[in-house]
């Protein structure tokens, strides 16, 4: 359950601080490619969790 | 048209079909079994295949994004991969309430959690408004792809004919059979392949935009400081509170459109598989999008006025492979979403439309029929695709027309969240709520989108921001209209019974307290009768044989909690079939319960059986709850005393092992059933330990797998604010002590008898003392020798009479161990004789030949009248021992200090199970009341006294049946003194 905490906490303050991902494409000293970079972090986070839940769930 | 062009539309159309074919190819391969099953059913393919959620949308309505709102194309992506990151608390109970009631759609689950049937009906009818659009922009990318490669206007003509191979795909190879439900490998397979095809054409296009276009990413970067600066500067950007709406209307999208859903939670896919997609899908949207701004990049640099911004991969060279990579991206999103947009539709709107319209009379055909009205379905909502495109997309962007989709289909969304998470919200409140917010949907957007209607004035628009797109106030406002109407009228109006069952049952905390009802149907063959009112002879036993083929249950099953499960299969089974509604109306009616005075009681066996199969998706407190609980189980499963526990309606809820050994009736054959069904004699005996108000009921008789047994029976009434209510019921196995209790009371008996026959004996003694007196004065008072030899005889006579009263005095007297045990010579000879006399009393036996060989030199140290009442004891049990003609002998003789004194028979011998425990109290042979248990038990104290030892030997040496005991006892010796004998505790 305490995955699940994290999911959502994870889930809905991304989803209260998303709009800054939308900065990079008018910002020319931005990488292009930042916001791509920042979801795939959050990928690995989920990943991660998803083998802790595994491992929880033994 | 000139030849040239011409060519070019028969590029498309071999490039088009030649796609489609190997689509074909694709879907032959995996039915025909040529491609492996560990890849068809591989979770990557499951996670491709909901990669149906990027449909043309993703090739070409994210760029016309991308130009228009810049990274807020993002939002399309990042709405679905939140929903998929959710999915442990949102998608897995989602997939637990569609597996177990088998629903097959948004409509269905609607219809199951609200009771209605209107709800199922106007999700479907929402779905469908909603869907259009989308359909349309599938149809519209393709039509107006091949408008700009060949440059000509046959794009419609050409996507009406790839609509036409697309619906035969969809009937070929997702409507073969009439059961929506269930996992379709070919067709996820062919989805699955759909996306590797769009996801490759995607990271192609990229890859073209950043090394053949630009000169790789350095130059990219310098194109973006540089000439693309400006651009960028110039493109609009999202408002945060435009694009968390558009977060949230995508992330509703990418679980309720009817497409994602049915891939989701109608493929017999596994809950691990499911929370794989939660990190695989938002990667593979990831990839998808990666090449998005890069393709409108490359564009821009090329041409900065780009006409239709969602073509640009089109535009971006001169090289026509690229434009047919763009095409076959394209054509692999489209058809993928149309085929199962189609088959998702065609379910619902089969189910809650078609059948609800025209209830399924009992036909033989019925399966036919079903399939036929799906495939019909099939076609016609793909091409009500292509009519939507050709009568309405055409006039419109794909931005307002996906948007318009998405709206709609969020309008669902309070309605989801309260079935998952509130249990409180009623029909009335979802079905207002949805109304109000659809039709807000519908006069706001859907309605001047299709009928080019000028966009009317909504109402509060003025305290959003102004010149905020009309689909964001439409949201708004069409949302809060729902949630609030579902939250208020749910609150203020009552939600019925069986809603109330339907929304525990859904809820993600739900406490299910499944309730007992008998049914009408006494047998499961009675179930097929019955059905066949509904769904005719075949379709009805075909239905009833899949049930219980998957419960594991024969034909003959009576038990009320095995045909209730029963019932609830095929209620399921139907329900995929044709739809929760209608499903629950033909079970209702053809399979109904008896309302009659059984109290109702809850399914506790239901409930255990659900925690059972649900075990290991449990953490934290709930498993520590269930470990106890299966303690406490246990407990009672293995406890040493039989155990059965009823419910208040007489079902069996609990039948433990030693109960199970007792009666030789397993506890699985009997769990579920009746009392008044057990085998006898338990329901009488049951029912009159629950009848009586005096419990215990002390040692019934009763005989079990031909063994008489007396049982005692406790029982206590569960009763208390927390209880289910029931009795349990204690049964003690007490045969053992009461054949104990019997013995004890005939030893008691024989002890009495013994007692008496030494009170007459005494009695006796002083009239024999005057006849012998007599006798001696007759001697001395006459000469006559006549009389002399009868005095004489007399005298004899009372001397004999004397001497067996004696040892009957004696006799009665033994065992009595506080007596102290003289030592004085004892022949063994004349011990043997009177044992002889006083087994002669006896009248059984007669044909037994006892005969005494015992030296008369042969003297022991001891109690004469002891050891005279063991050798009585032993002549007795070896005279029983015998048949007729059997015989006994007796003889005795010395071995260095000890006499041996040997009883041989040739009787039947000892049992060796008897053996081991022959000297023990109660041990016999014999039947009850013949024999005490106590002879050898007593010979065994007595020998033991006198310091001597006892041998058995069953068979004797050299003897083929029979036994020999031999009694070993010390010799008289001259100085030997008076000895107490020892209280012992053998």
């Amino acid at each position: 359950m305490y995955v699940y905490r994290i999911m959502l906490f994870l889930v809905f303050g991304g989803y209260l601080l998303s709009p800054l991902l939308m900065n990079g494409w008018s910002d020319p000293e931005a990488a292009w490619y930042r916001p791509f970079a920042i979801w795939g972090g959050l990928i690995a986070l989920t990943l991660w969790l998803e083998q802790k839940r595994k491992l929880d769930e033994r | 048209m000139n030849v040239e062009m011409h060519v070019e539309i028969v590029g498309v159309l071999l490039l088009g079909l030649g796609y489609l074919a190997l689509l074909f190819g694709c879907g032959f391969a995996v039915e025909r079994g040529w491609v492996p099953v560990r890849i068809t059913r591989h979770p990557i393919v499951y996670t491709l295949a909901l990669g149906v959620y990027a449909s043309a949308w993703a090739i070409y309505g994210s760029v016309e994004m991308a130009a228009h709102a810049g990274f807020g194309f993002l939002a399309y992506y990042l709405g679905a991969a939140g929903a998929f990151l959710l999915a442990p608390v949102l998608l897995v109970p989602i997939q637990r309430i569609t597996r177990t009631y088998q629903l097959t759609s948004l409509a269905d689950l609607f219809a199951f959690r609200f009771r209605s049937r209107w709800a199922g009906t106007l999700v479907t009818i929402v779905s469908l408004l909603a869907v259009l659009p989308l359909l349309g922009i599938q149809v519209q990318t393709l039509g107006e792809a091949i408008n700009i490669i060949t440059a000509s206007q046959a794009g419609g003509s050409v996507a009406l004919l790839f609509c036409a191979v697309i619906a035969a795909f969809a009937v070929i190879f997702g409507a073969r059979h009439s059961q929506s439900h269930g996992r379709h490998d070919t067709l996820l397979s062919a989805i699955a392949f759909e996306s590797i095809v769009k996801l490759l054409a995607m990271l192609g296009l990229g890859v073209v935009a950043l090394w053949m276009v630009f000169d790789g990413p350095g130059d990219l970067q310098l194109w973006l400081e540089g000439p693309g600066a400006l651009l960028q500067q110039q493109t609009p950007k999202l408002d945060p509170a435009q694009w968390r709406t558009l977060l949230l209307l995508f992330f509703a999208a990418a679980f309720m459109m009817p497409h994602l859903f049915h891939i989701s939670f109608s493929e017999s896919l596994s809950r691990h598989t499911l929370l794989q997609a939660s990190w695989a899908l938002p990667l593979f949207l990831l990839l998808m999008a990666l090449p998005v701004p890069l393709i409108w990049w490359a564009a821009q640099s090329v041409n900065p006025d780009i006409p239709i911004a969602a073509y640009a991969a089109y535009l971006m060279t001169e090289h026509w492979w690229v434009g047919a990579l763009a095409f076959i991206g394209g054509l692999a999103a489209a058809s993928g979403t149309m085929i199962m947009i189609a088959l998702a539709l065609s379910g619902m709107v089969l189910n809650h439309i078609v059948l609800v319209a025209r209830p399924p009379e009992a036909r033989s055909d019925l399966y036919g029929w079903l399939l036929w009205l799906r495939r019909g379905l099939v076609v016609a909502v793909i091409i009500s695709g292509w009519v939507f495109y050709q009568w309405v997309g055409r006039h419109h962007g794909l931005i307002g027309l996906g948007l318009a989709a998405f709206v709609g289909m969020a309008q669902c969304l309070p309605g989801m969240l309260a079935l998952l998470y509130w249990p409180g919200a009623n029909r009335k409140g979802m079905i207002i709520g949805l109304i109000a917010g659809v039709g807000v949907w519908l006069w706001g957007l859907w309605l001047p989108l299709m009928f080019s209607l000028p966009v009317p004035t909504l109402p509060f628009t003025p305290l959003t921001d102004t010149g905020a797109p009309v689909w964001y106030n439409v949201t708004l406002l069409s949302l809060a209209v729902n949630i609030l109407l579902l939250i208020v009228i749910s609150l203020f109006t009552r939600i019925s019974e069986g809603e109330q069952s339907a929304a525990e049952a859904c809820s993600v905390d739900a406490v299910i307290r499944s309730k007992r009802f008998p049914l009408e149907a006494a047998t499961a063959s009675d179930f097929s009768t019955h059905l066949a009112h509904a769904l005719g002879d075949e379709a009805a036993s075909r239905e009833v044989n899949r049930a219980l083929q998957a419960l594991n249950l024969t034909p003959q099953e009576r038990r009320p909690y095995a045909l209730r499960r029963l019932r609830d299969r095929i209620q399921a089974n139907l329900s995929g079939l044709m739809g929760p509604s209608v499903a629950r109306d033909i079970v209702d009616r053809y399979l109904p319960y008896r309302h009659d005075d059984t109290p109702e009681t809850d399914d506790i066996h239901f409930v255990e059986s659900r925690l059972e199969a649900y075990r290991s998706r449990l953490t934290g407190l709930a498993r520590e709850l269930d470990g106890l609980r299966r303690h406490h189980r246990q407990t009672l499963a293995y406890l040493p005393v039989g155990l059965c526990v009823l419910g208040d309606d007489d079902e069996l809820l609990m039948w433990n092992q030693a109960l199970s050994q007792l009666s030789g009736i397993s506890g699985e054959s009997v769990i579920g059933s009746r009392r008044d069904s057990l085998p006898a004699p338990w329901p009488g005996l049951l029912g009159g330990v629950l009848e009586t108000t005096s419990t215990p009921l002390y040692k019934q008789a009763v005989t079990l797998h031909g063994k008489d047994y007396f049982l005692t029976l406790h029982k206590a009434i569960l009763s208390g604010s927390d209880s289910r209510g029931g009795s349990v019921i204690l049964i003690e196995d007490h045969t053992e002590m009461k054949w104990l209790e019997d013995e004890l009371v005939h030893a008691a008996r024989l002890a009495s008898i013994g007692q008496l026959a030494a009170g007459v004996a005494h009695e006796i003694g002083n009239p024999i003392t005057g006849i012998s007196s007599l006798a001696q004065n007759l001697r001395y008072d006459t000469n006559d020798p006549a009389l002399l030899e009868t005095a004489d005889q007399i005298q004899q006579l009372t001397q004999r009479v004397t001497k067996i009263v004696n040892s009957l005095v004696g006799f009665a007297h033994g065992g009595r161990q506080s007596v102290p045990l003289p030592a004085s010579p004892v022949a063994l000879a004349s011990i043997s004789e009177d044992a002889l006399h006083l087994i002669h009393l006896a009248r059984s036996g007669e044909d037994v030949t006892l005969t005494n060989e015992t030296p008369d030199d042969v003297v022991v140290r001891g109690d004469a009248q002891r050891l005279t009442q063991v050798m009585v004891n032993l002549l007795s049990n070896a005279r029983d021992a015998c048949g007729k003609g059997g015989e006994v002998h007796m003889t005795a003789g010395r071995h260095e200090q000890l006499a041996w004194w040997r009883i041989t028979d040739n009787g039947q011998g000892i049992d060796p199970r008897v053996r081991e425990h022959l000297f023990e109290p109660f041990t016999t042979t014999k039947p009850a009341g013949e024999g005490t248990g106590l002879g050898l038990s007593l010979a065994y104290q007595i020998i033991n006294e006198h310091q001597g030892k006892i041998d058995v030997a069953s068979p004797p040496p050299g003897q083929p049946r029979g036994t020999a005991i031999t009694l070993w006892l010390p010799l008289y010796q001259q100085d030997d003194q008076p000895t107490h004998a020892q209280d012992s505790d053998c």
